[in-house]
């Protein structure tokens, strides 16, 4: 650093500490040499079907907030929403795979979820 | 022989002062009409990402920015050869001249803030219980329990990101009334409130400093990390304008190009 640059904080381990957690979860490249293809691909798949299914429950909590949803459908969609929950931890298991494994960093945009 | 690129600078003099880089080899400018491109030689691509080699890139962008206003490379950045150097330099030149005009006389500060997120978090179920907060009532159906559940998280995560924006409003009313540009990141962790970075004129350094002292007073409670002034990181914006240049703007590009063979840096190094 030139002589004037400054790094000023009375919390360094802290600071650090949260930096290395933004970028230790969310690799720049899809892991996709011969060895690991498969679960390289499966992290992708996941994390696109994890993106959705975190749509889903956003809009339904959205719709039980503002009340526009009925007993028998909450019922329909917290039924449904937990099998999609329960499924989804059954193929991370398989594949190894952690929640915050399931991101994407998309440069600029900064990442996915 | 390779050149590896440290950045693009405003001017196509030589670099009058004797600096050196990665290797220990002389750092000079490559000229195109009136940039350049800042390199030095190298024998091989650069094998391993080492502190030192990342410093002594840093070492050479800053001490360029103590006479030009420079657009920063990317730390591993080797061409082949002075063509390919060039034909990158007329592809962006467009793109470079508009950056290295926008960011003329400014440096990029780094504000971070920490926040007590589990404090917060208990503060916000507490406040939820005793208010009268809209509540989905449990029942024995499994579905319901499930919704009650992810209700109760959902309001929960709502108040948390609601506080944090309101927090970063506060925060950047200190910063922004000095900035020309900023980028401001919520959240990268649940800790990590605010993850910033301000453009300023340098002559708004001293405001700046001092409005970060006036916000580590008016919230103590939270943790923060300055630093600066570093090059424009993070507020170049390239589309390769070059690209789609009109007839009339290669024509006077090239006319620039092939009067004077000093602007290309045929007659240099």
């Amino acid at each position: 650093m030139i002589a004037n640059t400054t790094v000023e904080t009375e919390s360094p381990e802290e600071f650090i500490e949260e930096i290395e957690k933004t970028q230790n979860c969310l690799p720049k490249k899809i892991d996709a040499n011969p060895k690991t293809v498969e679960k390289g691909l499966a992290k992708l798949v996941l994390t696109l079907i994890e993106l959705i299914k975190k749509l889903l429950e956003k809009q339904a909590m959205r719709r039980v907030e503002a009340g526009s949803l009925s007993d028998e459908q909450i019922e329909n969609v917290g039924e449904t929403l937990m099998k999609l929950e329960k499924k989804m931890d059954e193929l991370k298991e398989i594949f190894g795979l952690k929640d915050e494994e399931l991101n994407l960093n998309l440069g600029p945009l900064g990442d996915l979820m | 022989m390779k050149l590896y690129l440290y950045g693009i600078i405003d001017s196509s003099e030589q670099v009058k002062e004797s600096i050196y880089g990665l290797e220990g080899s002389g750092v000079y400018n490559i000229p195109y009409c009136d940039i350049g491109a800042v390199v030095s030689e190298i024998n091989q691509p650069i094998q391993k990402v080492t502190k030192g080699a990342v410093l002594e890139h840093e070492a050479v962008i800053e001490k360029l920015m103590e006479n030009f206003t420079v657009l920063p490379v990317r730390f591993q950045t080797v061409i082949e050869d002075r063509d390919n150097l060039l034909l990158m330099m007329q592809s962006y030149y467009n793109d470079f001249k508009d950056n290295l005009d926008r960011l003329h006389n400014k440096l990029e500060f780094g504000i971070k803030v920490i926040w007590a997120a589990e404090k917060i978090r208990e503060n916000i179920i507490k406040a939820l219980k005793k208010g009268k907060q809209k509540k989905l009532e449990p029942d024995s159906l499994q579905g319901r329990k499930f919704m009650t559940e992810k209700f109760e998280k959902y309001k929960i995560d709502k108040e948390f990101r609601a506080k944090a924006d309101k927090f970063i409003r506060v925060i950047d009313i200190f910063f922004s009334k000095f900035a020309a540009e900023k980028k401001l990141g919520k959240l990268k962790t649940e800790n990590l409130l605010l993850d910033a970075v301000y453009l300023l004129e340098k002559s708004q350094e001293i405001n700046f400093r001092e409005a970060f002292e006036h916000i580590k007073s008016a919230r103590p409670d939270f943790k923060y990390l300055f630093s600066g002034p570093w090059p424009a990181y993070n507020f170049i914006v390239l589309s390769k304008k070059s690209g789609i240049l009109t007839d009339s703007q290669q024509t006077d590009l090239l006319d620039k190009v092939t009067q004077n063979r000093m602007l290309v840096g045929a007659d240099s190094i």
